[in-house]
Parts: C-alpha cells; sequence; structure tokens
C-alpha cells in the first residue's frame, strides 16, 4: 500500500518528547505565572484595576449615556410626538402617544413618552432621526441601576429633567 | 484518662489548623489568581475598615453563605442528598488522624507523640479513606437527580479509581525503601523499635529524618523523584483540582456534582475541597519532603543549639516585624485620603501592629533566651517541627493553587489515556526498578 | 384602437383612453401627479404629468390628453424630468413642510414625489412663507390645514361630483388661494372621509385617526366591511392588537374606490369594552366567566339531541359559519326548528351610493346556506313554546324588546357572540366567539358576490374563532367528518353549495366572484 501523493496531514508538528511528557513545560508555565505574581505584589500601584465607585473612568464628551428630553423656553418638551426615534430605533425601546396641542402652532406633543431603558442600546440612532433636536444622549450617565423592571421604563416627565445626579 | 485528653487535643489542633488553612486558602486562591492575572483581587470588604488584604471576604462568605436559602430539586433522593455534603466533608477531616506533625512533646516529663493516631497501617487507612471520598460525590450527583450532577458524579468516579492505583503504585516503592531500615538512635526508645516499618506514617517520616552519604536528607523525593512525580499527579487528580477538575468541569456540565446544592450544603462542599487540598499538601510533605524534618536539623541538633537559634529567630522576627511597619508607614503617606472612611486608616494600623511584633520580638532578647535550659530546649525543637511542617503545608496548598493558575483542564480522554496508558507502567517500572536496586545494595 | 409609442414601446389602447393611463400601462407606474383621479373628473391643476408629444412645440398634460393613433410620447426624457422637478418645486414654495407632525407623512403625494422625482435643494429664498389656517375642524370627521394644500382640487371634485353636495371650494386667488367650506357649512355628509383618502397631501386628515399612530408602523389586512349588504371592500389598518382605520380597497364591481363614514367607524365595535372575552355562565342570576374546558362541557351537556328546540343564526354569520350552524342544527333539531333570523330586522334607510338600507352583511349568504328567516311574533311564539335548550348564534336578536322579554323566558339560551349585549344578557351559557376582524370568512353582499375577508388582529382574551366552536360541538354530537380546519370546511361548503359552479372558496378572486352572474369581473 503506497501514500504516495495523499497529502501529508494538517501539518501539526508531532509532539516532541519534551512536550510529550508535560513536566518542564508545566514549570515553564508555572515560572511565568509566578512571574506576574510576584512583580504584581510588589508594584499594586500599576494594577489597571478601577476601584470604581470611588474612581470613575472619564468618558469623552461624546459618549452616549442615558436620554433626556429637551425643553422648549416654557419648561414643555420640544418633541412633536413625530416618532421618527420610535421608528428608528433598533431596539423598539421608544414608545410614544401623540395628542392636539392647545397651541395650534406647535399642533403635535407626546402625551406620553416612554424609553425602556433596558431594551436601549444607546444607538443614538434616535438623535439622529429626531427633526427637533428633541432627545440627546447627552448627559454622560452611565450608572443606570433600579431594582424592578418597571423602573427602567422611564416615562416624559422624568426624561424632561434628567439630572446628572443619576437618581431615578 | 490523660490518653484521652491527650488525643482531644490532638484532634482540636488539627480540626483548627484545617478550618483556618481553609480560609487562608480560600483567599490565597482568590488573591493569588488575581494577582497572576494582572487584577487585585478580593478588597472590598471591610470591618470597620479593615480588609486584611481580603481576608475577611471569606468571613463574609460564610455569613453570606449561612443565610440563603437552601433550594433543593424536587426529584432529589433526599437522604442521600442531604447526606452527601457531610460524607465528603466527614472523610476530608479523617484522613488527618494518621499525619504526624512532629515527633514528640514532652509534657510534665512525658514523651507525647505528635500525632492523633499513630496506626500500624497508616498508608493503608490514608488509601481506604480517600477513597471512600468518592462517595459523598457520587451521591451527591446521583441523589440531585439532574443530568449534570448525575455526569459529574461518573466522571469523578471514574477519575478516582483510575488514579487510586497510580497513588497506591508510587507510595509502595517508598515503603520498600524505608521499610526495616535502622530506627534513627534518638528515637530508638521513644519508637520502641530498632527497624522502622514503612506503613506507619510516624517511622515513614523519621526516617526521612537522616541523611543520604552523609550530606542528602534522605527526603522521599530523593530517594523516590519518579515516585513523587507520579505521586503528585495522582494526588492533583484525587483532589478533583485543576488541571483534573473534570467532575465539576463547567463548560461541560456547569458544576458538575455539586450544581444542585445551595447555601450550607454547597459550602461544605466547596470547604471539602479545600480541605482534600490540605490533606494532599500534607502526604505529599509526609511522605516526600520529610514531614516535619527540617533538613540537617534533626531533633538532636536543634536541641543542641536551641538558645541560639531562638535568639536568632526572634532578631529575625524583630527584623520583618520593622520592615513590614515600614512599608506600611510609606502606604500611609502615599494613600492619605484614598477612600474618604475607615479604610484610610488600615495602614496606620497595620504599621503600628507589625511595630507591637517586632517591640515584642525585642523584647523577647530581653529575656536572655540564649540561656535556655534542656526542657525548653526539648519544647523548641517541637515547636520548630510543628512550624515547619505548617510551613511545607502552606507551600504544598499554595503549589495546588499556583497550578490551577497555570495550565489549562484536561480532556476526558486524555486524563484517562494519562492514568492507565503512562503512569501505570512507569509506577510498575518504579516499583520493579527499587526492589531491584533494594535488593543488590 | 389608436397605436401610440411611449419611451420607445409601442401600445395598443381603445379609443378615447387618457394619455395618462397609457402612459401608466406603459411605465408600469403612474405619472407624478396630484389632481388626476381616475373616479373624477380632470381638472389639470397640478400639471406634474407633463409629458412631451412629438409635434407638438409644447409639454402636454397627459391627463387631459386623449390618445391619438400614431402619437408618440416621451414620459422620462430631460425635458420632462425638468418640468416635472420644477413644477414640484412651486408646489412646495409654501408648504410648511411639517412632515414631523402631519398624518399623511408616510403615504404623502408630495413626499413621494420628492423623493422620485425631486431631490433639489430649494431656490426660493423666503423670509416668510405665506401662512394659512392649520387644524381647521370643518367637519364631525376632517380637519382642514390649509397650508399644506396643493389645491389639487380632488375633494372639492369629490363633493360635487360624487356626493352632490358640493360643501368644499377654492377661495382667493394666487398664493392666497384655499381650500374651505362654504360658509355657514359643515363638511358633514356620509362620505367625508373619502376626500382624507383621495387627498394627496396632509391638507384633510381624520379626525378619528389624528395623532394615533404614523401610518408607516400600520399592517395592512384585506377585508369586507360588515356594516351593511353592499360589501364594500376594506383595508384594515391594525398594529399589534389594535386597529387603527379602515380604508376603502378597490374594487369596480361593488365600491370603487370609496366607502361610507358609518363603515369607516365599525372597527371601534371590536375594541369595545363590552366584549365578550372569556366563556361565560349564568350562576345565580349573574354571569361568571369560566374557563374553556367546563364551557365546553357545559355545552356539549345543553345541547344534547334532543334538548334542543331552537337554533336561531343571524345574518351577521360568515357563509361558512351559517352552513357549519346549519349541519348541526340539523343534527340536533328539526328543519322547522331552526331559524335564520328576524325578519325585517337591522333594517335602516340607506342612501342610492353606498349605504344599503339593510344594516347586516351576510344576509343573502344566510339564504344561500339554506336558513330561513321568520317575521318578529312567529320567532317569539316559538321562543315561548321552547322549554330545552336554545342555540343563538352572532348577532344580537334581542335587541328587539319583545325577543328579548321572550328570550329572557327561556331556561336554557347559549349565545356564541362577540358583545355582552341583550342577547348575552339572556343567556345561560354565553361563548366568546371572534369579531369580524378576527377571523377569516366570507360575506354574501345584496347582488350575491361572494367576497373574502381575511384575519387581522388577535382575538381578545380566551374568543375563539365561531368555526372552530361549532366544529367542536358538531364533533361532539357525533358528526364524524367535522372540519379541522378553515379549508376543509371552505372545500366542503363549496362542494355543499355550489356543486355545479366552477370556483374555488378556498382561493377567491381579489373582486369576489358572483355564482349568479358567472361572468364577473370586468371594468364596471
Amino acid at each position: 500500500m503506497s501514500f504516495e501523493g495523499l497529502p501529508k496531514g494538517t501539518g501539526a508538528k508531532k509532539a516532541s518528547f519534551r512536550d510529550a511528557i508535560y513536566f518542564w513545560e508545566i514549570l515553564r508555565g508555572l515560572g511565568v505565572t509566578i512571574k506576574h505574581l510576584v512583580y504584581n505584589i510588589f508594584h499594586t500601584a500599576e494594577m489597571p484595576t478601577m476601584q470604581y465607585p470611588e474612581e470613575k473612568r472619564v468618558y469623552s464628551d461624546r459618549f452616549r449615556g442615558r436620554h433626556r428630553l429637551m425643553q422648549r423656553e416654557d419648561g414643555t418638551p420640544r418633541c412633536v410626538a413625530c416618532q421618527m426615534c420610535s421608528t428608528v430605533c433598533p431596539a423598539d425601546c421608544i414608545a410614544i402617544q401623540g395628542a392636539e396641542h392647545p397651541d395650534s402652532e406647535i399642533e403635535k406633543f407626546p402625551e406620553t413618552f416612554e424609553i425602556d431603558l433596558l431594551r436601549c442600546v444607546f444607538c443614538g440612532l434616535c438623535e439622529e432621526a429626531c427633526p427637533c433636536d428633541a432627545i440627546r444622549l447627552d448627559t454622560g450617565i452611565y450608572e443606570i441601576a433600579a431594582d424592578s423592571r418597571e423602573k427602567f421604563i422611564v416615562q416624559k416627565d422624568f426624561l424632561l429633567n434628567n439630572k446628572e445626579d443619576g437618581t431615578y | 484518662m490523660d490518653i484521652i485528653l491527650e488525643t482531644l487535643s490532638k484532634i482540636g489542633f488539627m480540626f483548627a489548623v484545617i478550618m483556618g488553612m481553609v480560609v487562608v486558602l480560600i483567599w490565597m486562591e482568590r488573591k493569588g489568581a488575581a494577582f497572576i492575572q494582572d487584577r487585585t483581587g478580593p478588597n472590598r470588604a471591610a470591618i470597620l475598615g479593615v480588609r486584611l488584604a481580603g481576608l475577611v471576604h471569606p468571613v463574609a462568605d460564610v455569613f453570606k453563605l449561612l443565610f440563603k436559602e437552601d433550594i433543593q430539586p424536587s426529584g432529589r433522593h433526599r437522604a442521600f442528598y442531604n447526606l452527601a455534603p457531610w460524607l465528603v466533608m466527614t472523610v476530608a477531616l479523617s484522613t488527618y488522624a494518621v499525619i504526624p506533625f512532629g515527633d514528640y512533646l514532652t509534657v510534665a516529663g512525658r514523651k507525647v507523640a505528635l500525632v492523633t493516631a499513630d496506626l500500624n497501617v497508616g498508608l493503608l487507612y490514608i488509601l481506604a479513606v480517600a477513597s471512600l471520598g468518592t462517595y459523598g460525590v457520587v451521591m451527591a450527583g446521583w441523589a440531585a437527580n439532574n443530568k449534570y450532577t448525575f455526569l459529574g458524579g461518573v466522571r469523578a468516579t471514574a477519575q478516582m479509581i483510575s488514579y487510586e492505583i497510580n497513588m497506591g503504585l508510587a507510595l509502595m516503592g517508598l515503603v520498600l525503601v524505608f521499610s526495616h531500615t535502622a530506627t534513627p538512635g534518638y528515637l530508638r526508645e521513644f519508637l520502641g523499635t530498632d527497624f522502622l516499618s514503612g506503613l506507619r506514617l510516624t517511622h515513614l517520616v523519621a526516617g526521612q529524618g537522616e541523611l543520604l552519604w552523609g550530606f542528602l536528607p534522605k527526603w522521599g523525593i530523593v530517594v523516590q523523584p519518579l515516585g513523587f512525580l507520579l505521586f503528585i499527579t495522582a494526588v492533583y487528580a484525587e483532589t478533583n483540582r485543576n488541571p483534573f477538575d473534570l467532575p465539576e468541569g463547567e463548560s461541560e456540565i456547569v458544576a458538575g456534582y455539586h450544581l444542585e446544592y445551595s447555601s450550607m450544603k454547597f459550602a461544605l462542599f466547596f470547604m471539602a475541597e479545600y480541605a482534600h487540598m490540605v490533606i494532599g499538601a500534607a502526604l505529599i510533605a509526609t511522605f516526600y519532603f520529610g514531614g516535619y524534618q527540617i533538613p540537617w536539623m534533626p531533633r538532636p541538633v536543634l536541641e543542641a543549639h536551641a538558645g541560639m537559634l531562638l535568639t536568632l529567630k526572634l532578631i529575625a522576627v524583630a527584623a520583618v516585624g520593622f520592615l513590614f511597619a515600614l512599608l506600611f508607614l510609606r502606604r500611609t503617606q502615599r494613600e492619605k485620603g484614598k477612600f474618604g472612611d475607615l479604610r484610610d486608616n488600615e495602614p496606620r494600623l497595620g504599621a503600628g501592629l507589625w511595630l507591637i511584633v517586632a517591640l515584642a520580638a525585642l523584647g523577647g532578647l530581653a529575656l536572655r533566651p540564649w540561656t535556655l535550659g534542656p526542657e525548653g530546649a526539648s519544647l523548641f525543637a517541637s515547636l520548630m517541627q510543628v512550624g515547619a511542617f505548617l510551613a511545607k503545608l502552606v507551600f504544598f496548598a499554595w503549589l495546588f493553587i499556583w497550578v490551577r493558575w497555570t495550565l489549562p483542564r484536561f480532556r476526558y480522554d486524555q486524563l484517562m489515556g494519562l492514568g492507565w496508558k503512562v503512569m501505570l507502567p512507569l509506577g510498575v517500572a518504579n516499583l520493579v526498578v527499587t526492589a531491584v536496586v533494594l535488593t543488590i545494595v | 384602437m389608436a397605436k401610440l409609442t411611449i419611451d420607445g414601446k409601442e401600445l395598443e389602447v381603445p379609443d378615447g383612453t387618457r394619455l395618462f393611463d397609457a402612459c401608466t400601462e406603459a411605465r408600469g407606474k403612474p405619472l407624478p401627479h396630484f389632481c388626476y383621479h381616475p373616479d373624477l373628473s380632470v381638472a389639470g391643476v397640478c400639471r406634474l404629468c407633463q409629458v412631451e408629444i412629438e409635434g407638438m412645440p409644447k409639454l402636454a398634460i397627459a391627463c387631459n390628453t386623449i390618445v391619438n393613433d400614431g402619437m408618440v410620447v416621451h414620459t422620462n426624457n430631460e425635458r420632462v424630468r425638468k418640468a416635472s422637478e420644477q413644477i414640484l418645486e412651486m408646489h412646495l414654495i409654501n408648504h410648511p413642510v411639517d412632515c414631523p407632525i402631519c398624518d399623511q407623512a408616510g403615504e404623502c403625494g408630495l413626499q413621494n414625489q420628492y423623493m422620485e422625482y425631486g431631490l433639489y435643494d430649494s431656490k426660493v429664498e423666503m423670509v416668510q412663507k405665506t401662512h394659512k389656517k392649520k387644524a381647521k375642524v370643518i367637519g364631525p370627521q376632517v380637519i382642514l390645514d390649509q397650508e399644506r394644500c396643493v389645491l389639487c382640487s380632488r375633494c372639492v371634485r369629490f363633493c360635487n361630483e360624487v356626493t352632490g353636495t358640493g360643501e368644499l371650494g377654492i377661495y382667493n386667488r394666487g398664493d392666497r388661494a384655499e381650500i374651505d367650506t362654504a360658509p355657514g357649512v359643515d363638511l358633514d355628509n356620509n362620505y367625508s372621509l373619502n376626500t382624507v383618502d383621495i387627498c394627496p397631501v396632509g391638507a384633510l386628515t381624520s379626525r378619528d385617526f389624528r395623532f394615533q399612530k404614523r401610518v408607516w408602523m400600520l399592517k395592512a389586512a384585506e377585508s369586507i366591511c360588515p356594516g351593511c349588504s353592499t360589501g364594500c371592500n376594506v383595508r384594515i389598518d391594525y398594529e399589534g392588537s389594535r386597529i387603527y382605520r379602515l380604508k376603502p380597497r378597490f374594487n369596480p364591481d361593488v365600491n370603487r374606490r370609496w366607502m361610507c363614514d358609518k363603515g369607516r367607524m365599525l372597527y371601534k365595535a371590536v375594541h369595545d369594552e363590552k366584549r365578550l372575552t372569556e366563556p361565560m355562565k349564568r350562576s345565580g342570576g349573574e354571569l361568571q366567566t369560566l374557563g374553556w374546558q367546563e364551557a365546553s362541557e357545559t355545552a356539549v351537556g345543553m345541547l344534547k339531541p334532543g334538548r334542543v328546540d331552537l337554533v336561531l343564526g343571524s345574518p351577521h354569520l360568515s357563509l361558512e359559519e351559517a352552513v357549519l350552524l346549519r349541519r348541526l342544527g340539523l343534527k340536533l333539531a328539526g328543519e322547522d326548528q331552526l331559524v335564520g333570523g328576524v325578519a325585517g330586522a337591522e333594517v335602516r334607510p340607506g342612501d342610492d351610493l353606498l349605504l344599503n338600507s339593510d344594516r347586516t352583511p351576510n344576509r343573502a349568504g344566510l339564504r344561500m346556506a339554506g336558513w330561513q328567516e321568520l317575521p318578529v311574533a312567529e320567532l317569539v311564539a316559538k321562543l315561548r313554546e321552547a322549554r330545552g335548550t336554545v342555540l343563538v348564534h352572532g348577532g344580537n336578536p334581542a335587541a328587539d324588546e319583545s325577543v328579548r322579554e321572550a328570550l329572557a323566558g327561556c331556561q336554557h339560551v347559549l349565545y356564541i357572540g362577540t358583545h355582552r349585549n341583550e342577547t348575552a344578557g339572556t343567556a345561560a351559557l354565553a361563548l366568546p366567539g371572534a369579531a369580524w376582524a378576527e377571523k377569516a370568512g366570507i360575506f354574501v353582499n345584496k347582488d350575491g358576490r361572494l367576497q373574502a375577508f381575511k384575519s387581522s388582529i388577535v382575538r381578545p382574551g380566551q374568543a375563539r374563532e365561531d368555526w372552530r366552536v361549532l366544529s367542536e360541538l358538531l364533533a361532539a354530537a357525533g358528526e364524524e367528518e367535522a372540519p379541522g380546519s378553515l379549508r376543509a370546511l371552505r372545500k366542503s361548503v363549496g362542494a355543499d353549495l355550489f356543486p355545479d359552479v366552477e370556483f374555488n372558496l378556498v382561493a377567491l378572486p381579489a373582486r369576489g366572484v358572483n355564482p349568479t352572474a358567472p361572468v364577473a369581473g370586468g371594468e364596471g
């Protein structure tokens, strides 16, 4: 029987004797880990770990944090409930119900404006789509926590007064 | 009456050592893994701002697990499910009975052996009890009525059976070497025999206090290097530690046999794993690294130079104390007001404590330790032996951790291949060669 | 026949065809346009559909040109494209471009044509666009935004030509020209919402639909209006489990492109809070909800053969349901105990356009299935005699006071219906059926035309498709061939009712089919 012309396998090298008995390679591996250990014991200050609640990472100004709704000068929302944001939203996390505004120049305003922060992927397409610059993700808030799912569905009033202290 | 009191206090001592070691090992595991991986590891749990470099975490974990709800699967076998963790823990603790942590301690003129039970078949006892641990694991895996736990149990059985044989074979060589060798002179009276028995652990360790060719400690690793490698591999497999932790292989069977356990029952499994590590370390130290023996310093040497050694020791402690106090003081400067709470006091506290240690050691020097009497010298020698044993224990326990964070897990077929096709033939060969060499010499 | 060449493509069309329609045929899509509407007269005011006809010096509007033999027309050359772009720019000069708040956005002629033919930057630099009245309520159904209007005059022509009411007109001239109602007149006729449909921009919008939903979020399902026996073809615009509006669907044989306002509001009944959503059983004088399992068992117990005294159908049932109910009735009771409904009920004044005086969708279908209706007095007499179970399916026969009293006298009324109405109030057991929008079926209109409707939204609560309930009861009554699917049911109905006619009930043509006049279809 001839193996002429057949492929020569995967080309993986057969393990040498040194590799096959594990021993030296295990010692080498132990050497690598102990090097890290000893270095880190004497250089704790160089650790890349951040002590989070005390230390906080500084993000770029363009960082997309929690949303806010912009206000008109009289404090009412700029939003006209055109639903461009909920249309473009890839996570389908914005729900708006429009209603008749008493001022016929404004005509339409959001009766309800809900964002499900658990669904949101913070892509920022909503602020791109908004024709009125009514929604922005520029608060820089990234600490979004609550103790029930319902609390992550934030309403119009909350979004209009979205302060940077992160309180709900 | 005395014998009961003695035994109880020895059991108490070993129990304290093991439980203390478990806490320390958990801390060592987490912190060591972190440093190896360039992380800081646990450093947040604190009592009044004192974090002890993360040592408070195991304590916090214990309280957490104590108060957690004990969730049990509905389809479990109630009796076995509840029994399994206790069985595992009991077996883990009972192995220590035959491990000597010193030769003797002179109490009121009587020489008390520093081993809980000096069985003449101690080695067989260890092999027998260690294999009982499998039952707890299999029981847990089967009783929880979950396919993953069941697979974990099955894996554990196959693995332990395979490696128990290797473990026994490796030890046989050691038994051959030390059987019927002459008892060291200073122990002849205490042990009451002229020739050592290879199955008795006290004799094994006593034998290892001798020198080979007048300069080399006659440790197990020196006379049985291949046996040592086989034994340590088998011990790692027996304790289900990486690279042999297939019974709880997370990537395949979630958590293996203890998947369905929660609360304190899970904690028992967790602690049993570390208790097993401590046995493993104790066995390695006892069989291959001279147990409580300090190289070139058997009991007569220790007793003869006790005063000088104690003085040197106190000076060393004082020096280390001052050094650490200095290091803590430096941290005080560097980390001033870092957290803005109680934790800021920690470096100052550490500096104070180390300073007290150093001053105490200096104070000890004032008692003129170099004028130590024969009774004191005997006590000093015993304490040094216990200390040496504990130091070896810690080192080999650390080796377990070190290996875990270095090596990847074996595949199951690799595990079986290694056990049956590599280690078993090597073990047999080792035994034959040892026997032949002993016969010739 | 006239032979002409459009964009290099030769085609033959009947004499008298408008060039616009010929272009649509040749191009596969219509020319840009606002004012042209196939069912209205030609106004030629928007000037968007200009084409180049060889031999004519200027561009001509296609809508107001009749085809001629030998015409060579270009609809897509540089000159035409430039013209439509410029005309579009003219239209947009005073348009407020308030698309974000405009309900028409998404189905707006200006938007679509700008995206297709415009795409320029405005050359008109204006400090202030001409402002007109926004959000002006001009009738019970319609709201007017004069700024958005492009003055195509479709709505004016609709009111003049179709309804003949003439409420709307164009007032003033130049950029002050605006659509408005005549002084003191409201746009208040039964077809006013059609002006919203034909308005190519957002000038006329529906008050009912206003701000409810953006149109691109809606899904559409083909359906038939259940409001009267005309059977207008409609489109259900829905999202999730809610219907937002009904729109007419083109059917030249029934309703062309129109639909009445009454019909458009019928979707509200589907979302009525008095919907029957759970099976209900009378215990201690009150109706209590219960599960389907238990309800089915109770129903089967009530419908033991020999226990049933009367089976009452309804012209609100679909054809399939009517046939299936009749099969069940014949299994349980005698021929003379099956009553198709109250003769002459639900007849109210209609009009000569679409609204029929018979306000039930399927009376012809009911009769087709073999049911006979009875006058109130005879039905009441039968009910008075009834001691056993009375099975009432669909509709609300108890809307008639005397029928209600007679039903209330019966001890064992089993009602399958959609609402907690007067009939449900007399029932010992009420099973929730599906409303017309929630199930598929066939209605037969007053001319005998079979038209299929499809289901759109999900059924509320535990409501089930009626034919499934009937099929289950039929199986419980010992029928071995109770249909297991709507398809099977339709096949058997087709075989029962139309053994000789060549058509398939499973897949009716979009325009419906009239078995009494086999040459169905054709531009009528």
